[in-house]
């Protein structure tokens, strides 16, 4: 495969070529080698692995991190001798035990989350290849990005340039997805750990198929290229132009969408049509097109559509509700599929033409259509919008307060409803004080509802519950206004070489990640408290996905959103948004580029060596609030593979395991010194490798104790224990309890601090330690030259 | 530490801003000409240790909304500690005051600007002895070679003038002092090795005339954290012997950087690019790279957003400079190196310079010999290396003598290999029709680079950033 990219020997003759410009006759070319071009980077030693050719890397780390088992369901029903009760020390029929089939479970997870990146990143770039070439360039940053692909130069051990490059990267992913999948077979695989290092394997194969996806859009249609300071995007209904007709995009593949904005641009009239979405496409989007609008987060759906501004729905893939096409039917908008895998039982109507379907949707005969042709879908969407905008005169399905007070009262208080809540939030106590007339503790009820519209289903008396809360916040859906930055794409290498001195200076106490979906405890304002408050102590903060929006859903006492309120670059105190789920790469690719950009570590086919280098070094953390999909933990796992801890809300418990370490284990937690190749007792750091927290407080202490890594100099450990101390006692009470085990010398110790620390170290029998040159790569240890 | 200072200490106050609408009272500032903060070395009888006085009206008696004069006196003194610190030591004076909730420090010496925030003297925070007892806490505690420190603030505006005029005559003899410090003068560099934690091979060589890489580290800030500190991450180089004055090598330097490496750097030539040059991590400035074609040098700073004269960018050569590595021709450098005497002396200085972006070059006109300065060539004079060699040879830049003197130079520009040689095939173009017949084309290796063409997706950023 890699020979795919550089091949040898090429002999050509021609006998005879005549063309408009020259005859030729005879002529034999021979060429000694074609290179795709001057990478003089010699191949690593694990260009695009397999299964089990890091598995000895995972096992180092899941070693220190065992998984801590958390069963969201007991049984094992995946074959016909189940259902098996794996409880106690039981085994399955097939010998399973508990441990093995959580594993299994979550590589199951990793890799229905992986197809889905890489599935979406083939289609991306199938249809962008057919529309530009597969010789079109890969440019994501013009001469401010050197690695234009860390990942996949670090996986596959090639460097793509072009469009067509990018195709055997996804053979090779697709591959391996498969590969993965047939391991979760009955009987395939019996050690827990070993469908752990598999995991692993997902998430990193998963993290090349986001960057190809996101490379690929981002060269081919125009995306903004790693600017720092990309363009505001309107954010929240309230910036929409209801008089105008409304489309609405819901899912995560652009192309569809960008067909609508195509069309507009075509007939010049942009300003006369409102595009807006919810979700990745919508951040997509806005990436394209400086006048699209960012709804909201994937929770806004249902407030969205019942609100009756979008005219037309367009769906096209991933985390779209699957009973859309009921809730458009409600507000008697026609409903548009666009995606080979979400076809939603809706006729075929690709090969219509456009004047049929349009007139089949005005004239109300269809409630939707499946379209798969992106142009047409443009047309479609667009004619349709403006021809029935005016018949429909936005007719919603959202009640007003007088209706929300007669249906209140047909509360019987089963309390269903609340069980049925992902978040238990209060809902029969607030129905019943709604029918005395008081709508505050519904009201109360808005932000920290997930929109995932359970209670609905499970009200015996059928009672739209998730639109009484939305009337009793007075609609407040309509108003909301607010603003994010367009994903900018990769970081700049230069941006990254600026945060060197500052990192070791102790000036950077971090690099903190707010990613995935909204599936939040207390709903998306804790996002937005979270990078605020990281961004004043000057960690560097990135956005992605719905984490993006809800980060921009709030405003401080003057009124700014965080993407006001702080720059867009990858600096002390900047909030970086990269852009969509697939963006996430870039938050991966930045930590391989540190690597690569101070030590010169080289990147080619070099997973191992890079991945102990980010693990031992680079102070980076993820926070996934609000992790709902198998998306989200393919993604998550692609970070442990890197050594990158990820924190998740207290939902990502449903993902049945955590990875622990045990800081009281003071053998577990031993390093090589690269310069010594002795032993030396590195500290806990970091911690946790994957880790739920209760609430956001707590969220935020384990951050700030999870940026740690052994190779921090002593202003820069001062600077994370600085953090680190001031959020537990804030947020907590009290020095942290540990805080001797990360205090290695005296220089560590915070000035501001000191004498409460000193203290604090007489009373836990405190060492000085060594700093290490970190590696757990015996391989690494130096060897001095003579 | 802090129990008796009515408002919150830390690190976390630091981005703190007070707006105007927020303030209590502004001291300094823009509206103020005169205010300074000064650290001054005393004899170690001369001053009481931990005193801090008022001299003028405190915060508690000013109007709320005004601006006000002040003045900040330091004064310090220890057996080690000596005058060349001062400078280092004042700088702590803004950190220190930025970890004091809603106590807004910005600028330096005779610039300061402050804000305390309505919130924080609500709570309580309405005399300077509150900010003075802050500063004297963090000074003992990070600096411990003070003995004594006595801490005076004035808002007197007739006794201000007294201190303001000493103050000035300070920075200059500082600056003077500063400049004119030579590396032979000195008997110690120091060695810095804070980014080990992320290269582990590179370390700096901190000079009087070369500053650290990152343009962070001055010798004085060398010389105070080695101080303070003996064992930490920056330490004392002895020179010990010369070995080569020009060029800049130190047999203490040598050994040092052999330790340091691991035995992976043996030799460092201080002013040069070639031979031994210094090493860099990853957060150099900037770049001084080689023009083989020209002989020269070319500038580029990390901020320039386009490709430089020999057709590569920033990030494309940092890539070659980087990673604790020696690499002939590609040398990390800091803006402040650039402004030092001894700029790639060894290699001619700036009269081997011939070409850096018309900002630097501006930003650097008053280091850069006059005779020089209009032969450097800039990205608006030209763009590749032919109209380089025309523009040096037509300014007569110093390079182009040394052409002359040196001909190997000028043939090894003339020597590219062919790809394809067309001796013996007519070419013909423009409506005529080629014929080749039994010809040969053989090539030991074609390169194929795509032609950047702008992408043809219809999204508004394409190419947006480059200005």
């Amino acid at each position: 495969m890699v020979n795919a990219l550089s091949r040898k020997g090429v002999n050509l003759s021609i006998k005879e070529l005549d063309s408009d410009i020259a005859r030729f006759r005879d002529i034999s070319i021979s060429i000694g080698a074609i290179r795709q071009d001057t990478w003089h980077e010699p191949m690593g030693p694990t260009p695009f692995p397999t299964l089990s050719t890091l598995r000895n890397w995972d096992h180092a780390l899941l070693k220190r991190y065992k998984p801590f088992y958390l069963p969201f369901c007991d049984l094992c029903c995946l074959c016909t001798y189940g259902k098996c009760d794996l409880t106690g020390q039981k085994r399955g029929a097939c010998g399973i035990t508990m441990a093995a089939q959580q594993s299994r479970i979550v590589l199951l997870t990793a890799c229905i989350g992986a197809a889905t990146h890489t599935g979406h990143a083939r289609e991306l770039l199938t249809s962008l290849i057919d529309r530009f070439g597969s010789d079109l360039p890969i440019n994501v940053g013009d001469v401010g990005v050197e690695v234009e692909a860390p990942i996949t130069r670090l996986v596959c051990g090639i460097r793509p340039q072009t469009l067509g490059d990018l195709e055997p990267v996804l053979d090779y992913c697709e591959n391996q997805i498969t590969q993965l999948l047939s391991v979760t077979h009955t009987g395939q695989e019996g050690s827990n750990i070993d469908f752990e290092s598999k995991v692993f394997h997902a998430g990193m194969i998963d993290h090349v198929g986001m960057e190809v996806a996101d490379i690929a859009q981002i060269s081919a249609l125009g995306f903004p290229k790693a600017e720092p300071e990309s363009p505001l995007a309107d954010l929240g209904l309230g910036t929409v132009d209801v008089k105008k007709p409304v489309i609405l995009v819901i899912g995560h593949n652009v192309t569809p969408s960008a067909g609508i904005i195509d069309y507009l641009r075509a007939e010049g009239i942009q300003s006369e049509v409102e595009v807006t979405g919810i979700c990745c496409t919508a951040l997509d989007i806005t990436r394209y097109s400086s006048r699209a609008k960012v709804i909201g987060p994937i929770s806004w759906q249902l407030r969205y559509i019942r609100s009756g501004v979008p005219d037309v729905i367009v769906i096209d893939e991933q985390c779209v509700r699957t009973d859309t096409l009921l809730e458009a039917a409600k507000v008697r908008s026609p409903l548009i599929a666009t995606s080979e895998k979400n076809c939603l039982g809706l006729p075929d109507r690709t090969d219509d033409t456009v004047d049929d379907i349009v007139r089949g949707f005005v004239e109300e005969s269809i409630p939707g259509a499946l379209i798969l042709d992106p142009e047409k879908v443009g047309e479609v969407a667009v004619r349709t919008a403006r021809l029935i905008a005016p018949k429909r005169k936005k007719q919603g399905a959202d009640i007003s307060k007088e209706e929300l007070g007669r249906l209140a009262k047909k509360c019987t208080q089963c309390m269903l409803c609340r069980r049925a809540c992902p978040n238990d939030l209060p809902l029969a106590q607030a129905i019943k004080a709604a029918a005395g007339g008081h709508l505050s503790l519904l009201d109360e009820l808005y932000d920290d509802c997930v929109g995932c519209g359970r209670c609905e289903s499970a009200c015996t008396q059928k009672l739209p519950v998730h639109s009484l809360i939305i009337a009793a916040a007075d609609q407040k859906t309509r108003t909301e206004s607010y603003c994010i930055r367009t994903g900018r794409g990769p970081i700049q290498d230069t941006e990254i070489r600026k945060v060197g001195g500052p990192i070791v200076l102790g000036e950077i106490p971090g690099i903190v990640a707010f990613v995935g979906c909204a599936n939040y405890p207390k709903g998306s304002r804790e996002v937005a408290e979270m990078c605020r408050e990281f961004a004043k102590r000057r960690y560097i903060v990135c956005t992605s996905g719905c984490s993006a929006m809800s980060a921009g859903m709030h405003r401080d006492e003057y009124g700014r959103t965080v993407y006001e309120q702080f720059s867009g670059a990858f600096e002390a105190g900047g909030i970086v948004n990269v852009g969509s789920c697939v963006s996430n790469a870039h938050i991966a690719g930045a930590a391989i580029k540190i690597a690569s950009i101070f030590a010169k570590r080289p990147l080619r086919g070099n997973y191992e060596e890079i991945a102990d280098y980010v693990y031992n070094r680079v102070g980076a953390v993820g926070v996934a609030w609000g992790a709902m999909s198998q998306k989200a933990a393919a993604i998550a796992a692609g970070f442990w593979r890197l050594g990158i801890p990820v924190v998740v809300g207290p939902h990502g418990t449903k993902y049945r395991r955590m990875l622990l370490g045990r800081s009281d284990k003071t053998e577990d937690w031993y390093v090589y010194d690269a310069r010594s190749g002795g032993k030396v007792y590195a500290g806990p750091v970091p911690e946790h490798l994957f880790f739920a927290a209760e609430t956001k407080e707590d969220a935020m202490v384990m951050v700030a104790k999870l940026t740690m890594r052994p190779n921090d100099t002593s202003k820069g450990r001062a600077n994370k224990l600085a953090n680190y101390i001031d959020l537990h006692k804030r947020l907590v009470g009290g020095i942290p309890p540990d805080v001797h085990l990360f205090v290695r010398s005296p220089a560590d110790i915070p000035l501001t601090m000191k004498d409460d620390v000193t203290l604090y170290l007489k009373d836990h029998d405190w060492k000085e330690q060594p700093i290490p040159d970190p590696t757990l790569l015996p391989r690494l240890i130096h060897k001095k030259r003579v | 530490m802090f129990e008796q200072i009515p408002v919150d200490i830390g690190l976390v106050h630091e981005g703190e801003r007070v707006r105007k609408n927020d303030m209590q009272v502004e001291l300094g500032g823009p509206a103020e000409p005169e205010k300074c903060e000064i650290v001054l070395v005393r004899p170690v009888d001369a001053i009481t240790d931990g005193d801090i006085s008022i001299v003028g009206p405190d915060i508690g008696s000013m109007e709320e909304g005004k601006h006000y004069p002040l003045g900040i006196l330091v004064e310090i003194a220890g057996a080690k500690v000596e005058q060349d610190l001062e400078g280092v030591i004042e700088r702590r004076i803004h950190e220190y005051s930025n970890y004091i909730e809603g106590f807004m420090h910005l600028n330096q010496r005779y610039d300061i600007w402050i804000r305390l925030s309505k919130k924080s003297f609500k709570k309580g925070l309405n005399s300077f002895k509150y900010i003075g007892q802050v500063m004297l806490e963090l000074f003992r505690n990070e600096l411990p070679i003070l003995e004594k420190i006595q801490i005076t603030f004035i808002t007197d505006p007739e006794k201000l003038k007294l201190l303001y005029r000493e103050a000035l005559e300070r920075y200059e003899s500082r600056d003077a002092r500063a400049r004119g410090l030579l590396d032979r003068d000195v008997d110690v560099f120091y060695g810095c090795a804070l980014c080990q934690s992320f290269a582990p091979t590179h370390i700096c060589v901190i000079t009087p005339q070369r500053y650290a890489n990152c343009g962070a580290i001055s010798w004085f800030d060398g010389r105070a954290a080695a101080g303070i500190d003996p064992k930490g991450p920056i330490y004392e180089i002895v020179k010990d012997e010369c070995l080569d004055e020009e060029k800049g090598e130190y047999t203490g330097v040598n050994e040092s950087a052999k330790k340091r490496s691991m035995g992976e750097i043996n030799r460092v030539y201080l002013y040069s690019a070639f031979g031994y040059p210094h090493t860099s991590c990853g957060c150099f400035e900037g770049i001084a790279f080689y023009i083989p074609e020209a002989d020269g040098f070319g500038i580029v700073l990390r901020g320039f957003r386009d490709i430089t004269v020999n057709g590569l960018a920033f990030s494309t050569m940092a890539d070659s400079t980087a990673g604790g590595r020696q690499v002939d021709g590609f040398h990390g450098i800091s803006i402040e190196y650039m402004r030092s005497a001894r700029f790639l002396h060894a290699d001619g200085g700036y009269e081997r310079v011939v070409w850096m972006p018309a900002e630097t070059r501006e930003r650097l006109k008053d280091f850069i010999p006059p005779s020089v300065y209009p032969a450097i060539a800039t990205e608006k004079d030209v763009k590749t290396i032919p109209e380089l060699k025309s523009f040096l040879i037509n300014l007569n830049h110093p390079v182009v003598q040394k052409w002359k003197s040196d001909e190997t130079a000028a043939r090894a520009t003339a020597d590219r290999t062919a790809v394809l040689s067309a001796g013996d095939i007519p070419i013909t173009a423009g409506g005529y029709r080629i014929i080749l017949k039994n010809a040969k084309i053989t090539a030991e290796k074609v390169i194929i680079l795509p032609v950047r063409a702008p992408p043809p997706g219809g999204g508004e950023h394409r190419g947006a950033q480059k200005k």
